[in-house]
């Protein structure tokens, strides 16, 4: 039985950008892996014109360390007794800590004109969880 | 998007949980309001807002990305 040959990107490329050295680019961005913090992976491989559109986790990580560094300012602010707000933040921790891990894997091999997006739900939940607890920290301790 | 709206967890859980893990640990409400003078109390308020502006603009990136 012959083997139908498979279609390749590669193998006709049409340059849509009407560059000469389209080869030579299209080589280099062959694998093109992205991993993030989540381990979110993203394999694209032998395939042109593939619009990628994924989570900042950037942003997102930034942020969560800027609501747990304001969690950390309220309790030291309103409990004098640092050993005491150790405890309580390691407290919180056991309610924040835990996230499961966002393992997602998209591969995308000989195609052309695709667009991808992909959502980092737990990073998202995450941080709502956190800003809801610094909510409550402060109505708890009737600071609004 | 609906879905990104969802809070994790109910706000009462959380208000439930913070106040056991407050009590727990030996801190009275009361005695914490009187603690922090109004300035510091009115900077505490900027900067939780701030926060969940940020957060909130976070989620709507994101269902706006979903949605495109």
């Amino acid at each position: 039985m012959s083997k139908v040959k498979e279609w390749r990107a590669l193998d006709h490329c049409d340059d849509k950008r009407n560059k000469s050295q389209a080869i030579e680019e299209q080589d280099a961005n062959q694998t093109n892996i992205t991993k993030q913090q989540s381990e979110e992976w993203i394999v694209i491989k032998d395939s042109e014109y593939v619009h990628v559109e994924t989570t900042d986790t950037q942003a997102a990580a930034s942020l969560q360390i800027g609501i747990e560094a304001a969690l950390a300012i309220v309790l030291r602010i309103a409990i004098a007794d640092d050993g005491r707000v150790e405890d309580i933040l390691q407290d919180f921790n056991q309610i924040t800590k835990t996230r499961q891990s966002n393992r997602q894997k998209t591969i995308v091999e000989k195609s052309k004109d695709v667009n991808i997006t992909t959502i980092d739900t737990d990073i998202a939940i995450n941080l709502q969880l956190l800003i809801q607890l610094l909510l409550a920290v402060i109505v708890s301790l009737d600071i609004l | 998007m609906s879905d990104s709206k969802q809070q994790p967890l109910n706000n009462k859980v959380v208000e439930v949980m913070v106040k056991t893990i407050l009590r727990k640990n030996g801190v009275q409400p009361d005695e914490v309001k009187n603690n922090i003078p109004e300035e510091q109390k009115q900077m505490i308020k900027e900067m939780v807002e701030d926060l969940k502006k940020q957060v909130e603009d976070f989620q709507q990136n994101q269902a706006k990305d979903k949605s495109e």
